[in-house]
């Protein structure tokens, strides 16, 4: 089955829970079954399976009904980016980082796990989500670094102080 | 939380493409001057350590979210449900489909013979490409053994040793639009075969390009030949573990290209660089890929430990 690890790993991580999970997977091959007249032999077919499970993502999101979370985060500005960067543990336990990548809003986790876990090009993640490519940059940006602070107070919480040091230069105000 | 001040403009526009950075989004130019901003700027090198951190902890916990065997049954056998009768609905004539049949039956048995020959030529040219792909894939993106940061050419020439130093040139100047990383003398668990190892960052990708000793192997000629390179070069190419590997051989040596680019893009640059690399390797006949000196050793054992490293 090709690619099937891929999109069973990204759907676990996009689905509510694993049966929801298993469930678009199995759509996803099924559609493509169905559709693979439309397949044009020659391109991604990795991508071309991602586009259809976005695709069904994005109908299941309507049910979902968890947009107003997601548009809080969107309307933050850049200025974000200026601030001192989150203090991210040495050690990261695998269940910290996926409990963090949870907390994720899911519009910038999907763009997150395409770009860092799938290695799929901006053009390629604007194509799966039909969205533009500063919009998969923005979001990439924002989802990397409200990753990277949950991180932080996961640190936090085990009584690890944020490092001044981080900053260097004694540039922290 | 509190608010960096920065010293330089140039920490804050470097901030702003770290993202850009990691993905290897940038324009080269773009990545040329964040790097030589990194090399100098410790508390912006702190950052994309930080994030390099981050994304490496992602792909290790995320990749271990395998699908249970359970599931793939069950699809497979949702899909196979789903599939329609390719046979049974068809209105085909009994007689149609003995002749059918018994044509299958006379081709199957001259084509037999042919495709045999075949198979083997093509396992072999998968098996020797698969080298290549493999010290990639172990070295440059499981091992993630290179810097973000480009180690100078001088240091790069020491980790070669003076016997495969002069090579650099030569990959560097026939890689436009790629900045070389990394340059050492590696190998791959479980086996005692040594790969010279140049990584290179391109636009959105990783490239290696690698060349090992044949030792007594070859390449088949003929219809496994997927281009002639203008310097009399024949060049292989096949998809292995999701990379694009193009080959070529000469008197001593398998050379490689691998990335996960197009076949097309990977082609044209082993085109490119196959007679110049060829030339300079012939120039190394004799010589031998074991570490010759104690700058070598240091290379070769460099690899293990960071191999370690990145799969704890």
């Amino acid at each position: 089955m090709p690619h099937l690890a891929d999109l069973y790993r990204t759907a676990r991580l996009l689905a509510h829970n694993l049966p929801e999970a298993e469930d678009l997977v199995q759509e996803v091959y099924l559609e493509a079954l169905k559709s693979f007249h439309r397949f044009e032999p020659g391109t991604n077919c990795r991508a071309w399976l991602f586009k259809i499970m976005f695709h069904r993502l994005h109908h299941l999101r309507l049910r979902w009904l968890k947009a107003s979370r997601e548009e809080a985060f969107t309307s933050q500005n850049e200025a974000d980016d200026l601030m001192a960067p989150p203090s991210v543990p040495q050690e990261i336990r695998d269940e910290d980082i996926l409990a963090a990548l949870d907390k994720v809003p899911l519009a910038f986790r999907e763009v997150v796990l395409m770009a860092d876990m799938e290695e799929f090009s901006y053009k390629e993640i604007a194509g799966a989500l039909r969205i533009p490519v500063g919009t998969v940059m923005s979001r990439l940006s924002r989802g990397r670094k409200l990753l990277r602070e949950e991180l932080a107070s996961v640190a936090q919480s085990y009584g690890i102080k944020p490092c001044t040091k981080d900053a260097g230069k004694g540039e922290l105000a | 939380m509190s608010v960096l001040r920065f010293d330089s403009r140039q920490c804050e526009k470097t901030r702003r493409q770290l993202d850009a950075y990691l993905s290897n989004e940038l324009l080269v130019e773009t990545t040329g001057e964040v790097s030589k901003h990194l090399e100098s700027c410790e508390a912006c090198s702190r950052d994309l350590e930080s994030r390099m951190r981050v994304r490496n902890a992602l792909r290790r916990a995320v990749a271990a979210q395998l699908p249970p065997e359970s599931f793939r049954e069950a699809l497979h056998r949702r899909l196979k449900r789903a599939q329609p009768g390719l046979w049974g609905s068809a209105h085909v004539p009994m007689w149609t489909m003995a002749l059918a049949a018994l044509a299958l039956v006379v081709l199957a048995g001259v084509a037999g013979q042919q495709w045999m020959r075949f198979e083997r030529g093509r396992q072999m040219v998968s098996g020797v490409l698969a080298l290549g792909a493999s010290d990639h894939l172990h070295c440059a993106i499981k091992g993630h053994n290179y810097s973000e940061i480009a180690n100078p050419p001088q240091r790069l020439r020491e980790k070669l040793g003076p016997q495969y130093a002069g090579v650099l040139d030569v990959v560097e100047k026939k890689l436009p639009g790629f900045q070389v990383l990394e340059a050492h003398i590696c190998s791959v668990p479980g086996s005692p075969r040594k790969y010279v190892h140049f990584i290179a960052r391109g636009r959105r990708t990783i490239l290696s390009v690698i060349f090992t000793r044949r030792d007594g192997e070859s390449l088949p000629a003929g219809r496994f030949l997927v281009a002639g390179a203008s310097g009399g070069v024949d060049l292989y190419k096949a998809q292995v573990e999701g990379f694009t590997v193009a080959g070529f051989e000469t008197n001593e040596y398998f050379g490689f290209v691998v990335s996960d680019l197009g076949q097309k893009e990977v082609l044209e640059i082993a085109t490119a660089l196959g007679p110049t690399l060829r030339n300079a390797l012939e120039s190394s006949v004799g010589q031998s890929l074991e570490p010759a000196g104690p700058r070598c050793s240091l290379s070769v054992a460099l690899l293990r430990p960071a191999r370690q490293d990145a799969s704890e």
